[in-house]
């Protein structure tokens, strides 16, 4: 597998390091529920067959942090964006 | 009585091999010495701020990418984004650019390889591609050779490679290249 690192370009697997799911959100500690949230935020994981955003690091590179939408059934890589620039824009939409 | 400081080659004899060929050379290995050398990374929102302070005090357009720019002696390699790693003659001072700067100049060895067959003697270390159409002079990488941590980039068309690596591995990257380099008439040498 092969991730197109924005900074760096096309890089082998083998120079990034995975850290998990990039769509998880920290919830509000001071909601009514939030007990239930943070169980389901530290513990509970989705197990998709298709596009998954997930977080990578490029750490014998360019060191940054990207997320990148990945086919878990064939590997394919639709996109790869640094992970900054996609915290921006969810805050931004929100 | 204080013992003065005094800047030492990371290679040994007897950990960093010499070897020299009973032919011309195909390859050539040297050890750079007497570097100063700087991590720089901008700060958010400044990096024009330090394009413009690295134009007036060494004459060098920083490139925003994985690419090596030189002028007067000091170079400024990309290694990720706002990231660069400046290398000068010893001496050089880069501590008063407005940027996050790391003096490196006791913590990285600097080798160069260069020769008709540095090519295919670096293709075997590192897995970046480096045909002539992806990877030419003044480009640069931030990969791994032989699973250290190294920063690449070319010089010229000999093609020449300079190859930057933390110290403590300096030598065991020395015995890689020189493996890699003895089907391949390596001359290496160094300082140590």
């Amino acid at each position: 597998m092969r991730i197109a690192c924005p900074y760096c370009g096309p890089r082998g697997v083998d120079e990034f390091s995975y850290l998990g799911d990039a769509t998880l959100k920290r919830p509000d500690p001071a909601a009514e529920n939030a007990d239930a949230a943070f169980h389901a935020y530290v513990y509970l994981r989705d197990n998709p067959a298709g596009p998954h955003r997930e977080l990578w690091q490029h750490a014998s590179g360019c060191q940054s942090w990207l997320v990148v939408t990945r086919d878990t059934r064939t590997h394919e890589i639709s996109a790869v964006e640094y992970a900054r620039d996609a915290a921006i824009a969810s805050a931004g939409a929100e | 009585m204080a013992e003065p400081l005094v800047a030492r080659s990371a290679l040994r004899p007897h950990v960093a091999p010499l070897a020299s060929p009973a032919g011309a050379p195909g390859v050539t290995l040297v050890e750079v010495e007497n570097l100063s050398l700087a991590a720089l990374a901008a700060f958010k929102g400044r990096e024009a701020e330090l394009t413009d302070a690295i134009r007036a005090a060494f004459g060098v357009e920083l490139a925003d990418g994985p690419k090596r720019v030189t002028a007067n002696g000091v170079s400024f390699l990309g290694t990720g984004p706002g990231k660069w790693l400046a290398v000068g003659p010893a001496g050089t001072d880069f501590s008063t650019l407005p940027a996050a700067v790391t003096d490196q100049s006791d913590g990285r060895s600097v080798f160069r390889l260069s020769g008709p067959k540095a090519r295919e003697t670096l293709a075997t270390l590192v897995q970046i591609d480096l045909h002539p159409r992806a990877f030419g002079p003044g480009s640069a990488a931030a990969t791994h050779a032989a699973s250290i941590a190294v920063q690449v980039s070319q010089l010229d068309d000999a093609p020449t490679y300079e190859i930057v690596c933390f110290r403590t591995f300096a030598a065991t990257l020395w015995r890689w290249i020189l493996d890699a380099g003895l089907s391949r008439e390596i001359s290496a040498r160094h300082a140590g």
